[in-house]
């Protein structure tokens, strides 16, 4: 047995070694796939609902598979920013604005499609709408709220950055 | 400057902090995986170690107990290369049991632990890498293995039993 008693990876290089998990791309991918997976899910569900006529059995087809792909992208963005990508504080308060950029403009978007097709006020794709914003404004209060706390923690430390 | 700060400044997203935890870390990391296990899985296993640390850190809430979060997270990562052997190890004392002081304590230098551990068992030797080698307490030996305080207790009064009588032993030899 090798008895050899030092770890053969100096610190940088094992920094250097978890750069794959660090990197800013990777981020950025996996909150793009959720933001965009969630939001292109409601545009094609408001679309759907919105459709003036009955519709032929493959165009519902077409609108079940794209609603579906659209759920498996937010689903693997939710599962790479939950378990793979870590998202520290001020990465969390980025991704949070950018959920709540997207779902305001996808929510415009299905309403104005909605009225273009007939609807006088669109109230299920409101609602819905409504929803998502609601929900991404709350995580961008907690994502303030956390990124604050570790900031008043810090401060509480005297370990402030230096500016 | 403290594990606390550079916790808290990591979450904050700080890059530089996060060298610095694996630059004061890393050596005390692969020290515990290689009491555990042989060299060339622990070079592996510490990595992996540190992957996983870094993909939590963002949600570890009481930075102040960076030490035990990140030692369990590495006993998880052993348990995992060692499952089955760790399923099969007895439990031969009772939770509890209390811990006599031992002249033995003073024998336990680190050389001479370092030399004998091997020979131990795992769960013994794992609280006495925790406990004596990485310095933590009973209290978060038992939180990084998961057991009440009192069975960390009663496998170090085993682990020093144990030792000391390999230490006699190799004394006779």
């Amino acid at each position: 047995m090798n008895e050899r008693e030092e770890p053969r990876l100096s610190a940088r290089e094992m920094v250097e070694r978890l750069e794959p998990s660090l990197g800013i791309g990777r981020r950025v991918r996996a909150v793009a796939a959720l933001v965009a997976g969630v939001a292109g899910a409601l545009f094609v569900v408001a679309l759907w609902w919105s459709e003036p006529g009955p519709l032929p059995g493959r165009t519902q087809v077409a609108f079940g598979m794209f609603t579906a792909f659209c759920l498996v992208w937010a689903c693997y963005g939710g599962w790479l920013v939950r378990r793979r990508v870590p998202l520290f504080a001020t990465d969390r308060v980025i991704a949070a604005w950018i959920g709540l950029a997207a779902s305001a403009a996808t929510t415009v978007l299905a309403v104005v499609a909605a009225v273009q097709r007939g609807a006088a006020v669109p109230w299920p794709v409101l609602a819905v709408g409504g929803l998502f914003v609601a929900a991404a404004l709350a995580l961008v209060v907690r994502a303030h709220g956390r990124r604050a706390a570790l900031l008043r923690r810090l401060r509480e430390l005297g370990g402030e950055r230096e500016r | 400057m403290t594990d606390e700060v550079l916790v808290v400044r990591a979450q904050l997203g700080e890059r530089a902090a996060l060298a610095e935890l694996v630059a004061r870390w890393r050596v005390p990391v692969w020290t515990y995986v290689r009491r555990m296990l042989d060299a060339e899985r622990a070079d592996d296993v510490s990595q992996e170690i540190w992957l996983a640390v870094v993909r939590g850190l963002p949600r570890l809430r009481e930075p102040g107990r960076f030490a035990p979060w990140l030692f369990t997270i590495a006993r998880r990562s052993v348990t995992d290369r060692l499952r089955g052997q760790y399923a099969r190890e007895p439990e031969t004392l009772t939770a509890g049991e209390a811990t006599a002081e031992d002249p033995v304590e003073a024998m336990v230098d680190r050389a001479g632990l370092i030399s004998a551990l091997a020979r131990l068992p795992l769960l013994e030797r794992e609280v006495l890498v925790l406990h004596y080698l990485e310095d933590l307490s009973v209290e978060d030996c038992a939180q990084v293995c998961q057991v009440p305080a009192g069975t960390v207790k009663s496998r170090l009064s085993r682990a020093r039993r144990l030792l000391r009588a390999h230490l006699e032993e190799g004394d006779r030899s």
